[in-house]
């Protein structure tokens, strides 16, 4: 009998939920690969890091800071919004354009390992995004 | 399961096309670095999240890079 068949995903589709609610009533995540991370938490490595920090919702821009030697930081020194705009979702919110800021946000630093990179830690990213449980997740690099 | 609807923004459009995402915003004119808007240019900043979001009530797209200028809208 031959080898059953394994339905394989051709490389033209495209992942896609839908998003099925207002925006004035979403929790928006942020997730970014800019190597954004709390002041109390430890700074990525800038040569490589496969590790992700988590960001609490309550937090303002003046407390995160950044890790990482591979963009330019002249506006990011000045204002950690222009790669994770933290306090512009709380005031989008404030302004009921969007309906909140989700209680974690996530950040990943500089990697080559990219394979290792979603083979050991977006697995783990994933489920703690899943578990804070917005309602769209706002994707941003540096 | 639980699924959730994703929208990207990107400087690197062409990069961010291979990986065919479902919704994502490039704002023209903008590098890595201040990808979300200039410095302290809250309006700014407000009118690119917000473009981003759009996207998530708009038509579908999926795989497209919209791209768009924001060089009309400055600090007030």
């Amino acid at each position: 009998m031959a080898d059953k068949p394994v339905i394989e995903m051709s490389r033209y589709c495209v992942p896609f939920t839908p998003f099925g609610g207002q925006l004035e009533a979403a929790s928006i995540c942020l997730v970014s690969t800019a190597g954004v991370y709390h002041k109390s938490d430890p700074p990525f490595d800038v040569n490589g890091d496969l590790s992700f920090r988590v960001i609490p919702g309550t937090a303002h821009a003046s407390e995160l800071r950044i890790a990482d030697a591979h963009y330019d930081h002249g506006c990011v020194d000045r204002d950690v919004n222009c790669v994770f705009p933290i306090d512009r979702l709380k005031e989008l919110t404030h302004e009921h354009r969007i309906g909140g800021v989700a209680d974690r946000h996530f950040s990943i630093g500089f990697t080559q390992a990219i394979r290792q990179l979603r083979d050991d830690t977006l697995p783990y990213l994933v489920e703690e995004v899943r578990s804070t449980r917005p309602d769209a997740v706002l994707l941003t690099g540096g | 399961m639980i699924a959730i609807p994703t929208v990207l923004i990107t400087v690197e459009p062409m990069v961010s096309e291979q990986a065919r995402p479902p919704r994502a915003l490039c704002p023209l004119g903008f590098i890595a670095g201040h990808s979300l808007g200039r410095p302290n240019d809250v309006t700014l900043q407000q009118r690119i999240i917000m473009d981003a979001l759009g996207l998530l009530v708009a038509a579908p797209a999926p795989g497209q890079v919209i791209r768009r200028s924001f060089d009309c809208v400055t600090e007030t």
